[in-house]
């Protein structure tokens, strides 16, 4: 038979397309259920993170997850929510329907889950915020594809810590947190940009003010009650002394 | 085991390294040997890619049509590294997250098309299937031992445990700090510069004239 005919050539290529096709569509099916385990995990490992958690906390203990639409706060399991967010396009679409997600953790505060543009790519993350509904208490942030040692600075604990402390309301008004060129100069709102980062900067500038910015209703409704006013002043004490102590670092 | 095979086998650890003889797979050798774990997984993925794609082709040559030779080629070995990323994403996630990437880029490593081409194609399986195991870890022994020493002088840790501090001693209250240049990727070039070195000064035969 000649080998190098077309027909042989076709079916040669159509057989091996097809043995090939159903290799992959065994394995993908078959891993399927463990991997979205794993992506699970990680999202609750985040959330943790987001909130300063100790390793090894238990999420479905501490984290209650919420829907919000309309307004109205309805509790949600935890997978359940998970399962709207599964992809950055998901929760996108969630956002441009008017359904967020909200986490809460048993002291009152909450994790807000956001979406948005870097560079190269998506970029996402979490973001927690204190009992007040103002203050940042951490936040978690990835990338898909942003350059490493630029942009991709965001995923690094280094520049997370920045924003803890921040605070997203001046007065009433909604500012979010803003990465700012050249060094932060109202430490209220501001951290330093990444240099050499410039567009992922923006990026997760704009991301929380999207994200976070659609929440505005829900934070301001939420109970900040008394109750919890002196523990919030605490943590910005701590916090205060905190940054105190990094500034003499530096200084020296 | 015939000596022929186990030439095979052993002859790319060093003589016909694949990193630092024939110079194959050095962008990968820089982006993933920051740390040692996923260098080693790297390795481990590489090895099953070259051993598995060269076998294949080695049983397909004699049916195989020379038109469309490259394109079977990178279908095989396309295959054979989306198995090993689904495979990791299912039971290392950690690791499989660090490598991002480069796991997909497996597919364009020179090695594993320069080892189906040059020995594959014109050997039984079993011999080709040896050639590719021998070539996947004389590369993994390279991404190791720069890793080694990029983990040990960059980030002062081994698999994650730190080793220049513990109860005994701290090497950092000595005044001594972690260089982060190793962290970069052309400390990886400078490293495997050294090895190359070090490897044609002790085999005389590989000295160009």
């Amino acid at each position: 038979m000649n080998k190098n005919s077309n027909t042989y050539i076709i079916i040669y290529s159509t057989v091996m397309v097809v043995v090939v096709a159903i290799l992959l569509a065994v394995a993908a099916l078959s891993l399927q259920d463990l991997q979205y385990k794993n992506e699970l995990n990680e999202k609750k490992t985040n959330i943790l993170q987001a909130l300063g958690a100790a390793e090894g906390a238990d999420f479905d203990q501490l984290v209650k997850a919420y829907v919000v639409e309309n307004g109205q706060q309805t509790e949600t399991p935890a997978e359940d929510v998970f399962n709207m967010m599964k992809t950055n396009k998901d929760l996108r679409d969630n956002y441009k329907a008017g359904k967020l997600f909200l986490f809460k953790d048993n002291e009152g505060r909450v994790v807000i889950p956001m979406v948005g543009m870097g560079l190269w790519g998506d970029i996402w993350g979490y973001i927690a915020l204190e009992q007040d509904m103002n203050t940042v208490a951490g936040i978690v942030m990835a990338h898909k594809g942003e350059t490493p040692g630029l942009g991709a600075e965001i995923a690094t604990p280094k520049h997370q810590d920045l924003y803890r402390g921040k605070t997203i309301f001046e007065g009433d008004e909604f500012v979010g947190v803003t990465l700012r060129k050249g060094g932060a100069q109202n430490p209220a709102h501001e951290v330093d940009a990444i240099s050499g980062g410039t567009k992922t900067s923006d990026g997760v500038s704009a991301m929380i003010k999207d994200c976070v910015g659609a929440y505005v209703s829900v934070l301001k409704a939420s109970p900040a009650t008394d109750a919890v006013e002196p523990c919030a002043e605490a943590c910005c004490a701590a916090q205060q002394t905190e940054c105190e102590t990094n500034n003499v670092e530096n200084n020296e | 085991m015939s000596n022929k095979n186990l030439k095979y086998l052993t002859g790319p650890f060093s003589a016909n390294n694949p990193v630092i003889v024939q110079i194959l797979g050095i962008c990968s050798a820089l982006a993933v040997t920051v740390k040692l774990e996923p260098a080693i997984v790297m390795a481990l993925s590489v090895t099953a890619v070259t051993a598995f794609s060269n076998l294949v082709m080695s049983l397909l040559r004699n049916g195989l049509p020379s038109r469309i030779r490259i394109i079977v080629q990178l279908v095989v070995i396309a295959t054979l590294v989306i198995l090993v990323d689904q495979v990791l994403k299912a039971f290392v996630y950690d690791v499989s997250k660090q490598l991002s990437v480069y796991v997909g880029l497996i597919i364009t490593n020179c090695i594993v098309m320069g080892r189906v081409e040059a020995f594959a194609l014109g050997n039984g399986p079993w011999a080709s299937f040896l050639d590719g195991i021998g070539n996947g870890l004389g590369y993994g022994l390279i991404l190791v031992i720069v890793a080694f020493f990029r983990e040990l002088l960059g980030s002062g840790t081994l698999f994650g445990f730190p080793v220049l501090e513990n109860d005994w001693f701290n090497l950092y209250a000595c005044g001594y700090s972690n260089m982060g240049l190793m962290l970069f990727p052309p400390m990886a070039l400078i490293i495997v510069g050294c090895i190359i070195w070090i490897h044609r000064s002790r085999n005389k035969d590989l000295q160009e004239k």
